[in-house]
């Protein structure tokens, strides 16, 4: 695993901001493993980014807390995370990994509304990191490969953000493309 | 095989900014036009069409580009003579050149994946036979990479936070392709009467809009600058 000091920051703040009840600190926390992810693409980086998002997006949602199951999911996840933090301490790359899948698994145990929701909310949230990379610089395909989204998927989403904004992206003046493009169809 | 004097080569992301917005029809008329091939390789056909047959949400597309290529709207590079096992040497050298070209203290930039590469070896090839082509890409990455290698240093930087070192011997291996997107391909598809609608006013912007909200890497400012030329 790549920066796994910044890794176990980011897991322990995200754990005192679920004790706080604070959403935005949990997805200011998930953005802050995005340069190790795209700089790296590492798959443990990707898989704190993803699901730290993942936790924002839920945790924000108070009134699924009152939901059948909710209680029981949550002390899962806050459980998980725990023992993931523990391995991480203990260097214990394997068992961290195992550790943090459980919340995914133990989100996912969950029935009805509940269950539709965070189905969407993880798939949202492995689009909402792609985008997060094709905005770093590394391609589209590359990046739907790395977070298991499909193309399309990334487009749809990356096309709404203000990616194509971005300063110092634009290479050649467009007058010179559509030269390009008509000398083609002559 | 009659011989072939020009071609266009389409990646995945100018592909899917084209199928969301529905512009096959489109697309049909300006192959008509164009007197030459419309050419995906294999791997961009595995992106578009192979891979979200398996997603309820993009079925219908896939299946849809899946049609263009009965139609032979679509080739593959063997339709032109050009076969996989010429491809992919050139494909995993430029890959490997393109991955290797932006060094981290953390190590090298992985930026680009096989079917992006594979549009650029295909040109390679095309160029070697003097053929005459340009490739449609609608993602921003893979066009900064073939047009200004330094910018995207600078976005790297920028936005990952580090050092970037470029290795600059790699430079030549994208250098000179002629990259257009799906914005101009469809702004000549309006200029030349082809896109079929009875709104009036607005549809230049409704056509370039539409591509950008659906993928197409293109400013605002760009497209300003587009209807202003009209």
């Amino acid at each position: 695993m790549k920066e796994t000091d910044n890794v176990l920051r980011i897991l322990q703040e995200t754990r005192d901001a679920i004790e706080i009840d604070n959403s935005a600190i949990i997805k200011d926390l998930s953005n802050q493993t995005i340069n190790t992810a795209s700089l790296t693409q590492d798959p443990d980086n990707i898989a704190v980014a993803v699901i730290v998002y993942a936790l924002s997006k839920i945790y924000e949602r108070k009134d699924y807390r009152n939901l059948p199951g909710w209680g029981k999911a949550n002390s899962l996840v806050k459980g998980a995370l725990d023992k993931s933090i523990m391995d991480l301490k203990k260097n214990d790359e394997n068992k961290f990994r195992k550790d943090f899948e459980e919340i995914r698994i133990a989100l996912e145990k969950l029935s009805g509304r509940l269950k539709d929701y965070v189905a969407d909310v993880f798939r949202k949230a492995q689009v909402n990191k792609a985008s997060r990379l094709y905005e770093h610089g590394i391609s589209m395909e590359s990046t739907a490969k790395l977070l298991g989204v499909t193309m399309f998927e990334l487009a749809e989403y990356a096309g709404q953000t203000g990616i194509s904004e971005v300063h110092g992206t634009q290479t050649m003046d467009v007058k010179q493309r559509i030269k390009i493009a008509e000398g083609m169809f002559k | 095989m009659k011989a072939v004097e020009k071609v266009l080569i389409f990646d995945s992301s100018s592909l899917i900014s084209l199928s969301l917005n529905g512009f096959f029809p489109e697309l049909k008329e300006l192959k008509k036009l164009f007197g030459g091939h419309f050419i995906i390789p294999e791997d961009v056909k595995k992106e578009v069409m192979d891979n979200p047959l398996n997603v309820k949400k993009f079925e219908l597309e896939a299946l849809r580009l899946k049609e263009l290529m009965n139609e032979g709207i679509l080739e593959l590079p063997s339709a032109i003579g050009i076969s996989d096992k010429q491809i992919n040497p050139i494909t995993n050298e430029m890959m490997s050149k393109a991955n290797n070209m932006f060094k981290t203290p953390q190590g090298n930039i992985k930026m680009i994946h096989d079917g992006e590469t594979a549009c650029m070896a295909l040109g390679r090839i095309l160029e070697n036979k003097k053929i005459e082509f340009a490739i449609c890409i609608d993602e921003r990455n893979t066009r900064m990479l073939i047009e200004n290698p330094e910018a995207m240093k600078e976005l790297f930087e920028r936005k990952m936070q580090t050092t970037v070192k470029l290795e600059k011997n790699n430079f030549a291996f994208f250098k000179g392709f002629k990259v257009i997107r799906s914005t101009e391909l469809m702004y000549l598809a309006w200029k030349k009467g082809l896109v079929k609608t009875k709104a009036n006013g607005k549809l230049l912007d409704a056509i370039l809009y539409g591509l950008k909200l659906n993928g197409c890497s293109i400013t605002d400012g760009e497209i300003e600058e587009m209807k202003k030329m009209k």
